[in-house]
This record gives C-alpha cells, structure tokens and sequence, in this order.
C-alpha cells in the first residue's frame, strides 16, 4: 500500500475541484518567497552583540550579503539535482521535503545567531534552506501544469507570482516579530527565526498535503487543443525524457532565453533604485542639486523615495508573473519571449533618454514595465518547456533550466557594477554612469531574441516511444 | 495505442466552499503584504 506522501496516494478522486491546487502551490511559493526579503535582518545581525551599535565581533553586512549567493546556487542546484527524483516521488513527498528544509533551516539559523557562529547560518538558511527552495520550487509546476492543460500560463503563474510576492509578507511580518522580542540583551533574530520557521514549516505542509495529481489521461470537460495551426505546432503531446535534455537544442535556447533575460532584469533591480537616486538627486525632492552636494536630512528624503520605488518595482514584478504568464496562453509562448525581447530591448535603450530629459514619471514607468517582464519570464518558462518537451518531465526539466537563473545572479550584478565601476573610474558624471550598462542589458536581450527565434519543434525521434512511457509509469519496486 | 481520456466531471457544490477557504488562506495574507508593500511605494509620490 503507498505511504501517505506517495504519489500514488494523491491521486485526485472523480469530480475532485482543481481550483484548490493552485493555493496549495501559491502557500508554497510565498513560504520561500521570503528569500527575497533577507536582507531586513541584515542590519539587525550587524549589531547582534552590540545591540545598539555594532561591536568589533559583530558581523558585517556585506559578510551576511553572501547567504543571497547561496541561496540562489542552492536552488538551481538542487532544483537540477532532485527534479527527477521529485518527477518519481511526487510533489507532495518534495513539498514535504521542502517545508523540512526551508523550515529547519530557519531553525538552525536561529541557532547560528544565538551562539553567534556565521557558518551555522549560511548552512541553515544558505544551504539547507536553498535546498528547500529549489524542490519547494519546481514542486507544484508539473502538477498545475497537468491541471490545467488548457491554461498552462496561467496556472503556473499564480505560483510563481507567489515566489515574488513573499517577501512582501515575509519583510514587514519578520519586521514587527524582530520589535516584538528585541530585549535590551537580544535584537530578537534568533526569536524570529524561530517563529517564522514554525509559521513557514506548516504553511507549506498544509500546501504539500494539498496537493492532488489529476488521474492517467484526465482532461477537464470541454478542453479542446490550442486552435490555431502555428500554435498546435509548439505545443506536442508527447514527452521527452529528462536524461536526455541536455543533448537537445532546444534545451540550450530556453536556457539562454531564460539567462538574458533574467540577468538583464537582475541588473535593474540591484541598480534601479541608487539608480533614480543618483541620477535625479535633488530634483526628487524639488531641489536643484546633485545627490552629493544634498544635507542628511535631504539625502535621507531622496533614500526614502528611492526605498518607495523599489517596493513599486516589487509590486509590478509580481503582477508579471500573473499577467504575462496568462497572456500567453493566448498569444503563445513563443510570441510572449519575442515580445519581452523586442520591448525589453526599447525600454531599456529609452532610460538614459529618460534621465537625460529629468521625467521621473517616464523613468518610473520605464522600470515598471521591464520588472513585468522580467516577473513574466520566470513564470512563462514552465509553460514553455511544457509546450516543447511534454508535461511528463516538466518540473525535471525545469529545475535543470532553472540553472540559467543561478548563472544570471552572478552575470547581472557583475556587468552592472563593473560597468558603473569602470566608467565612474574613467570620469563620467556619475547620474550617467549608468547609460552604458542599460545599452549593454540590451544587448542581452537581443541574445535572447536570437535565441528565440531558433526554438523550433523538437525532432520526433527525441520523445520516449510508448513503451518507455509505460515502463516510467510503473512503481519503481515493479521495474 | 492511448488510453481514452476521460473528461473532468463537474465539481459538487461543496468543494467550491473548500476552494474559497482555501484561496482565501493564502490570498489575505499576500493582500496584507501587498498592502504595506504600496504604503512604502506611495513615499515615491
């Protein structure tokens, strides 16, 4: 008899709703969304000995910056090395998995602030937490997708949407827990830590355990194939096996497709917001002076505003996820990449336009619409691996694509600051230090526009026959 | 040769109750979140 975390046990009764899949993968993703929102406890880990101010032991910001590194190489990491595994276990066996990762990790973390060891924390969060990031991840995309065969975008968007929008609870919340257990002795992390791991660790339970596979060949009623000849094109109904992923082209141009695309979005979050401030200064406050020659009190007025725009940025990016995702269900995937490419690629080339001519709305909404796109490539891509290599291997094979992210964290935030590094070093005004880097970003999209246009159909003789779906079907002891 | 597809039978009543708990689980914590999340955006105008 299957254990109660086996795929075989969640199979979906008739008449079952699929509509409470998606807030089973949403608890999921806005559980580990809050990687995004580490950094509030940066500054209190900056004077945890101190506690007022920081002491010579305590740790420095930039030290604790690294669990980002870890954080985002764990999960491609592990969303490549474990999403055949998940593939054979099911997701609620990962989502369970997860929940023990994202949420133990929290805890030895806790236990790292309190002895004040950093290699615990970068273990607990950086490591294990990662871990628990990749599989929590990837978990709910294979089944929304067979779900809802005929609004993949859709689907797969809500969750994802959920991974941007976690740290939009995850800040404010670990924020109002860090006041509540500060102590004249303690800045309240290790508390914290504790708590969230708790709150964490059952929200994503109850998603794991709310998650239900769709039966062998279910399709929901009235569900016909994408109508148009071209679309149906790109859409196959057989399955390509993960093993042989990597030896296929078309692996490789979504895997670049999601790299430009990414590592170009990357760039403009870590610079958009010293970006406006810099390039704008005083005029932010409606005074005419350069940011360098504003008082404390100025420049923390201007920093406010700048903090303001990162949260809009937040909020447009999630909003991507959603209506992007959706959008291509309708247009194709294809078609959604071509358009982030093509648009991408303008308003990136408009922004130096945009500060040369001092419009800050125009500024503002340049950056607004890039975040969409950059939100919406991330919850298009599963979709698109659907669409051309089956749903088989889709969560498999996107935790193998999901390496292009890795790849861009470390791509994005380079070319930025080098560049601005680079051109600062070689006397160019610093509010125009960063035209280059825009026209450079640009240039990656067009790599990625490249790379879309060469996405083709996959060959036949790639797909498994029908033979080795069955043998993969069968329960591993049966093999 | 596939297996003939069977097609999703229409969810009963109750299961749409079951469907709002449980959106409404994850969406009033991520309306808090996107909440306070526009009080530090509205500081840009």
């Amino acid at each position: 008899m299957p254990g109660i975390l086996d795929r075989e046990r969640i199979i979906a009764p008739a008449g079952f709703n699929r509509w409470l899949v998606p807030p089973a993968a949403l608890a999921i993703h806005l559980s580990i969304g809050m990687a995004y929102g580490f950094s509030v406890f940066w500054l209190p880990l900056s004077h945890a000995i101190g506690i007022t101010d920081p002491a010579p032991d305590d740790w420095k910001i930039s030290t604790l910056g690294w669990m980002f590194t870890l954080f985002f190489v764990f999960l491609g990491s592990s969303a490549a090395l474990f999403g055949h595994w998940l593939e054979r276990a099911g997701p609620r066996k990962a989502g369970v998995v997860a929940a023990c990762c994202w949420g133990g990790g929290f805890f030895v973390s806790a236990l790292g602030v309190y002895v004040h060891q950093i290699w615990l924390l970068w273990l607990g969060s950086g490591v294990i937490g990662g871990c628990g990031l990749g599989l929590g991840y990837i978990s709910p995309v294979s089944t929304l997708i067979k779900w809802f065969p005929d609004k993949r975008g859709m689907a797969t968007g809500m969750a994802i949407m959920g991974f941007g929008g976690g740290a939009m609870i995850g800040s404010p919340l670990a924020d109002i827990l860090m006041k509540h257990f500060a102590t004249p002795h303690s800045v309240g992390v290790w508390e914290t830590f504790v708590t969230l791991g708790a709150i964490y660790f059952v929200a994503m339970m109850c998603g794991a355990f709310g998650y239900r596979l769709p039966a062998e060949h279910w399709r929901p009623a009235g569900f016909n194939s994408p109508a148009s000849a071209e679309q149906r094109g790109m859409i196959t109904s057989r399955h390509v096996h993960v093993h042989g992923v990597f030896r296929i082209p078309q692996f490789w141009l979504l895997f670049v497709v999601l790299w430009m695309n990414v590592s170009a979005g990357i760039g403009v979050i870590g610079m958009a917001s010293p970006m406006l401030q810099e390039v704008f200064g005083g005029t932010l406050i409606h005074l005419p002076a350069a940011l360098k020659d504003l008082g404390t009190n100025e420049r923390a007025q201007v920093a406010t505003m700048g903090a303001g725009f990162a949260a809009l940025l937040s909020l447009f990016n999630i909003a991507g996820r959603i209506f992007w995702a959706s959008l291509s269900d309708y247009i194709g995937r294809k078609t959604t990449y071509y358009v982030f490419f093509v648009l991408g690629f303008v308003l990136y080339c408009l922004v130096p336009f945009a500060g040369r001519t001092g419009s800050v709305p125009l500024f503002v909404g340049l950056f607004c619409m890039i975040l969409t796109m950059y939100g919406g490539g991330f919850a298009t891509i599963p979709a698109y691996i659907a669409d051309l290599f089956g749903t088989r291997y889709v969560g498999a094979i996107h935790g193998r694509i999901l390496l292009a992210w890795s790849a861009a964290g470390i791509l994005g935030p380079v070319l930025v600051n080098y560049l601005r590094e680079y051109q600062v070093k070689h006397g160019v005004p610093v509010g125009q230090a960063y035209n280059t880097t825009m026209y450079v970003l640009a240039g990656l999209l067009v790599i990625g526009l490249i790379a879309n246009a060469l996405v083709k159909p996959i060959a036949p003789e790639r797909f498994m026959s029908e033979a080795q779906l069955v043998s993969e079907r069968r329960p591993a002891e049966a093999r | 040769m596939s297996a003939p597809e069977p097609e999703g039978q229409n969810p009963a009543g109750a299961s749409w109750v079951f469907v709002a708990l449980a959106w409404a689980a994850v969406a009033i914590p991520l309306g808090w979140g996107i909440y306070r999340t526009l009080r530090t955006a509205a500081k840009l105008f």
